[in-house]
């Protein structure tokens, strides 16, 4: 897509068409660690939405008015990095300092979104693609929604593989990458959407 | 290449500023927070989920919140370490009864029986015991494959070579239960560590006799222990057919030691030097 890609196209495209987890294989860590109650997968949906919703911004503002007037494309990983490490940091300490339990939910992942490939990813398409800020953001926000939908789909199916039977040496994560897999074949049929 | 230096330092300037701004202007840490990271410093870190918390983090934030769970979820390694110990008493103003909480691990086995074949196939407790009940004679014996010496976080369980079974140490041996849990024929029991009776033998059914060609250490279920004792501390389990032991009634007199016959019944403190009778 280049950027006279509609919003409407770009958003759709990327929650189910180029879908972060499924498609791009991007985030599985998170995707993983948090899918395993419903109510945390939620939580940790909104939280990297919010998170991509912020970067995407900033790192288009940068993108935009810093590094393409300046012709120094090529310090966008690196600036990206920097910027998105900074607005993590603020997001934990919001939230340690203002939810506690939000924060125990979320645990060990929170610093996680920071290394998280998926917010780079985001960034990343964003500026090979040329968007605009507009369009960055809803690109954002697409990638984020793509990311919970798949999470909720993902923790909905877990908790029902808790109450059955698995194999011992299957059960926990061996199990739940094959389920990801079976996932991602079925994602494959909005490959042709658009 | 001037501006990409300069546009860099200046975003990271900006970014730490940033930071800055935001710690300064929310509130402060909540307190139960505090708290926990001041329990953490005591715990050992190594995030064995014995205690079934998951890591020791999550276990520091119970704690904070309630003491008691100390007593129902106790963290063995802090139990035999004294630094922790004491700081953990400190921190949460507990008192703490090292020897109502202190348990070991046994492995009831003597080891005295043969193998009915030789066994080729993977190489763990948990698949040789779905085979036919094992590959030695006695169905509820130890098979010393050792699904049990990589659970164990102190490497307190090693393989006997002369009786091929495993033998735990019980000075290294914390309590903490993850080899009971990961031995398929439940042959590792815990005993409180001032019980200092051991019975070697997990068969419980009723319907053979171990002795008679099983293994020949077993127990022959003479109930000579039972009689033996004094204080009325061992009672017979008749739909298993084992002694079971009351170690709040024992009085250590060690007169069931001498009762049997089949040298079963030992200290525990002779465990990890010789099994076989």
């Amino acid at each position: 897509m280049n950027s006279n890609a509609s919003l409407v196209t770009i958003f759709i495209g990327m929650v189910i068409i180029n879908n972060m987890v499924l498609t791009k294989f991007l985030g599985l860590c998170p995707f993983f660690g948090v899918s395993k109650k419903l109510s945390n997968a939620i939580s940790m949906g909104v939280a990297v939405t919010f998170v991509m919703l912020l970067a995407a911004t900033a790192t288009s503002v940068i993108y935009n008015y810093i590094l393409v007037p300046y012709e120094i494309k090529f310090m966008n990983i690196i600036i990206y990095i920097l910027v998105i490490a900074t607005l993590v940091q603020i997001v934990e300490i919001t939230i340690r300092r203002t939810n506690i339990a939000l924060y125990n939910a979320l645990g060990i992942y929170l610093p996680l979104i920071t290394t998280n490939c998926a917010v780079l990813g985001i960034t990343l398409i964003n500026a090979n693609n040329n968007y605009s800020i507009v369009q960055s953001m809803v690109s954002a926000v697409g990638g984020g929604l793509g990311f919970t939908l798949v999470l909720i789909i993902m923790s909905g199916i877990r908790e029902r593989l808790e109450l059955g039977e698995t194999p011992k040496s299957l059960r926990g994560l061996p199990i739940a990458f094959v389920t990801a897999a079976l996932l991602a074949l079925a994602f494959m049929g909005f490959s042709g959407l658009l | 290449m001037l501006w990409a230096i300069l546009i860099l330092t200046g975003i990271g300037i900006a970014c730490g500023i940033l930071i800055l701004v935001v710690n300064r202007v929310l509130p402060k840490e909540p307190a139960s927070l505090k708290r926990a990271e001041q329990v953490n410093e005591n715990l050992p870190g190594m995030n064995c989920g014995a205690c079934g918390y998951p890591g020791c983090f999550a276990y520091a934030q119970a704690l904070s919140k309630d003491n008691k769970v100390f007593f129902s979820n106790t963290c063995a390694t802090v139990l035999h370490d004294e630094t922790m110990l004491s700081g953990i008493e400190q921190v949460l103003d507990l008192k703490v009864d090292k020897a109502a909480l202190n348990r070991k691990a046994v492995v009831a086995c003597s080891g005295n029986c043969e193998n009915v074949g030789i066994y080729t196939g993977v190489a763990t407790c948990k698949t040789a015991t779905k085979i036919l009940g094992g590959f030695k004679r006695c169905p509820y014996s130890c098979l010393g494959l050792g699904d049990c010496i990589e659970t164990c976080p102190e490497n307190a369980i090693h393989l006997d070579i002369d009786s091929n079974i495993v033998v735990i140490d019980p000075d290294r041996c914390t309590g903490c239960g993850l080899c009971v849990n990961e031995c398929p024929r439940n042959v590792i029991k815990l005993v409180p560590v001032n019980s200092n009776i051991v019975f070697l033998c997990n068969y419980h059914d009723l319907r053979d006799i171990p002795g008679r060609g099983k293994c020949d250490s077993g127990c022959i279920k003479c109930r000579k222990c039972v009689k033996a004792c004094p204080a009325e501390a061992i009672t017979w389990n008749k739909d298993k057919s084992i002694p079971e032991f009351d170690f709040e009634k024992c009085t250590d007199c060690k007169a069931c030691i001498e009762a049997c016959p089949q040298k079963i019944l030992i200290e525990l403190k002779n465990v990890s030097k010789k099994i076989k009778v």
